[in-house]
C-alpha cells in the first residue's frame, strides 16, 4: 500500500463506477462502427500461431463468400501485416510501440484507416500477450483465445483472466503432440475449470495446408462456428 | 504494464466526472477488482507512485476482491 502509515481524510466521496469507463465508451463507439460485421479479438502469447491461423482461415471464409478484413496489433514492426496482405483482404497494422496491448482507442485509430465497408467478418489480432490485453474491451463481439499445446498444459490456470473472458479457446498445434508431454485433455479440464462455458477447437495451421485437407486439421468446426456467427448477426 | 493505462483511466474517469473539482490531494481510492480483470495490484500501486500528477502521490490504494474481472472505483477520500 502506498504510504499506509499516513490517512488525512477530507471527504469521502462515493463513486461506484466502471474504472476503464473512458475505455468502454470508445469500446461502444467501436461497436457502432463494427456494425454488421462479426469481430472476434484474439487473445494469446507470442507464438502461438495466430496469424498462421489467419492465413489458414481466410481463404476458406473467402471461398465460401465471406469478406474478412484484419487489425493487427504488434508492439514494433507490419511483419504480421505484410503476410496479411498476402491474403489481399483489407489489414491494417497497429504498432504500439511498447505497449503490451491494444486499446479501444487504438481501435478506433484503426478503424479510421481500415477500408472495412464491405466486412463482415473482423479479426483483430492482439498484441502476443495472455495477461495485459484481458482487461481492455476494443467493441469485439468475442473474444478467442489461442493456446499452442508447445506451451504446456498448465496456462489456463496461471493465465486465468485470458479464459474467463473468452468466449472461444483454439488449441493449436496439435500435430506437436506426439513430441510432447502436454495433455490436451488437462489443458481442456484447466481451462473448463477457469470458465465452464469455453468452446473449444483443436487446430494446426501448417503452412500450405490446403482448403481441401481443413477436415484434417480441426479448422472446420471453427469455421462453421464463425459462419454461424456472421450469418447470425448480419440477420439481426 | 497495462496497469499504467488502468492507472491513467482511473484518474481519468475521476477527472471526467469531477471527483477532483478543488481537491489537492487524494488520500485513499477504494477499488473493487475481480481475480479474473488481469490486473496485479502490486504493479497498479506502482503505476500510482509514478504517476506524474502530484494530488496522487501519497495515495493509499484498498482493494476489495471479488471473483469476477470488473475493476470499479467504490469511494474516494480526499483533501
Amino acid at each position: 500500500m502506498l504510504n499506509s502509515s499516513r490517512r488525512r481524510v477530507g471527504r469521502s466521496l462515493s463513486i461506484q463506477r466502471n474504472a476503464l469507463e473512458t475505455n468502454e465508451a470508445i469500446a461502444n463507439k467501436n461497436k457502432r462502427l463494427f456494425g454488421k460485421a462479426f469481430v472476434i479479438n484474439f487473445l494469446s502469447s507470442p507464438g502461438s500461431g495466430k496469424t498462421s491461423l489467419l492465413e489458414s482461415i481466410v481463404p476458406i471464409l473467402k471461398s465460401d463468400g465471406f469478406k474478412p478484413a484484419v487489425i493487427e496489433g504488434d508492439v514494433e514492426t507490419d511483419l504480421d501485416k505484410k503476410r496479411i496482405d498476402e491474403l489481399d483482404i483489407p489489414a491494417y497494422q497497429i504498432v504500439t510501440n511498447g505497449t503490451c496491448h491494444l486499446d479501444a482507442k487504438m481501435v478506433n485509430g484503426a478503424l479510421n484507416n481500415l477500408n472495412r465497408k464491405d466486412a463482415d467478418i473482423i479479426f483483430i489480432e492482439n498484441v502476443g500477450n495472455l495477461v495485459c490485453p484481458t482487461s481492455f474491451n476494443l467493441g469485439e463481439d468475442i473474444k478467442a483465445v489461442v493456446l499452442s499445446v508447445t506451451e504446456g498444459d498448465d496456462k489456463p490456470l496461471k493465465y486465468p483472466a485470458a479464459f474467463y473472458k473468452s468466449k472461444v479457446m483454439i488449441i493449436n498445434k496439435i500435430d506437436l503432440l506426439p513430441f510432447l508431454d502436454s495433455s490436451i485433455t488437462k489443458i481442456k479440464e484447466n481451462a473448463l475449470s477457469v470458465n465452464k462455458d469455453l468452446a473449444i477447437f483443436e487446430t494446426f495451421c501448417k503452412k500450405n495446408e490446403k482448403a481441401g485437407n481443413i477436415e484434417n486439421n480441426g479448422l472446420s468446426d471453427f469455421i462453421s462456428f464463425m459462419e454461424n456467427n456472421i450469418n447470425s448477426k448480419v440477420s439481426k | 504494464m497495462h496497469e499504467f493505462s488502468i492507472a491513467l483511466e482511473i484518474v481519468d474517469t475521476l477527472q471526467k466526472n469531477e471527483y477532483l473539482e478543488g481537491v489537492k490531494s487524494v488520500d485513499e481510492i477504494k477499488l473493487n477488482i475481480g481475480k479474473y480483470s488481469g490486473v496485479d495490484k502490486n504493479y497498479l500501486i506502482f503505476a500510482f507512485q509514478n504517476l506524474d500528477d502530484e494530488r496522487f502521490k501519497d495515495v493509499l490504494l484498498n482493494f476489495i476482491s471479488n471473483d469476477g474481472d470488473e475493476i470499479t472505483i467504490q469511494e474516494i477520500l480526499v483533501d
